[in-house]
């Protein structure tokens, strides 16, 4: 590791454990290893039982859009963009871009969720897959919506931090708040990453 | 060196850093869309399958390394989150392994 690379991350005014990293990261690290487990465990329950889909139901593919898919992936990948600069930004100490770069990471949270709902609500309504008709739907329904709920807690999360960076609750010394938020909001995309490959790509093949 | 030669290595490390964040998500967008076309394409089932797993992986690892930091942090988080993942793939493996396709056909069915 370079001086000029570790000095870029600046954990000021932060207590640190023995292994030298601040207490909030290694915690959130450690919740990440975890929840690593949880989705893995997901999505091979998807795996297992995606080739049960209702009596009469056309295939996976025919009842997912790739269209929608692709575009809530190219919108996640750019928030974690996003997500990045707003922590470069506040390592820097600049508040006023790190608010910039929080607001089109929450946009972009909401345009993903945004699709999701129409996605699920078209799936429902239209394709007629539910939650309870089929494994199919319940595996699809548990996995797509526990990551959907991830997103929703952080764009809470981010907003929540937003608004502490107006009332002065969240300043520059403050920067590890921001990279923790945005370890979990990578690890988000990531998770969508895997979805996206394993749950919707595969099923075109 | 001179506050002023830092504040100059402080500044091309950021632009630097700025540029490396933008050039990685045009990269990710650019992997992702040839994962949508290469399912289109008419290679067989495996070459598909180890084609997007592939691709996948390099974004999953761009993700972790750039954006979350872990070239530039300390090894242990690396270790850390890898436990968690080498876990997580053994869990993955072992449920595919127990329930099988075919051992995972709902009884009413049968």
């Amino acid at each position: 590791m370079s001086s000029v690379a570790s000095g870029a991350i600046d954990h000021h005014h932060d207590s640190t454990t023995s292994t030298g990293i601040s207490n909030k990261k290694l915690l959130m690290w450690i919740f990440l290893a975890s929840d690593c487990m949880f989705f893995g465990c997901l999505i091979s329950t998807h795996l297992i039982y995606r080739l049960h889909p209702p009596v009469g139901t056309p295939p996976a593919s025919s009842i997912f859009s790739i269209e929608l898919t692709s575009f809530s992936t190219f919108i996640l990948l750019m928030s974690s963009l996003m997500m990045a600069l707003a922590v470069n930004a506040i390592q820097k100490g600049n508040l006023k871009s790190m608010r910039a770069s929080l607001v089109l990471t929450i946009i972009c949270g909401l345009i993903f969720l945004g699709c999701q709902v129409f996605e699920f609500s078209e799936f429902v309504h239209v394709k007629h897959l539910t939650i309870s008709n089929s494994i199919l739907g319940t595996t699809f329904f548990t996995l797509t919506g526990t990551h959907g709920i991830h997103v929703l807690i952080g764009v809470i999360w981010l907003t929540t931090m937003l608004i502490y960076s107006y009332t002065g609750r969240l300043s520059e010394k403050d920067a590890i708040d921001v990279e923790s938020m945005g370890l979990y909001w990578h690890f988000v995309d990531i998770v969508w990453i895997v979805i996206f490959t394993v749950v919707y790509l595969l099923e075109y093949i | 060196m001179s506050h002023s030669a830092v504040a100059s290595q402080d500044h091309g490390t950021e632009h630097s850093k700025f540029e490396l964040f933008v050039q990685i998500a045009m990269l990710l967008a650019v992997i992702t869309g040839i994962e949508i076309v290469t399912v289109y394409l008419p290679f067989s089932h495996t070459a598909l399958v180890t084609i997007l797993m592939l691709s996948s992986t390099v974004k999953f690892l761009f993700v972790i390394f750039i954006f979350m930091h872990l070239r530039w942090d300390k090894p242990f988080c690396t270790v850390l989150f890898f436990i968690g993942m080498v876990l997580a793939g053994f869990t993955m493996w072992a449920l595919l392994q127990v329930f099988s396709a075919q051992a995972s056909i709902p009884l009413s069915s049968l």
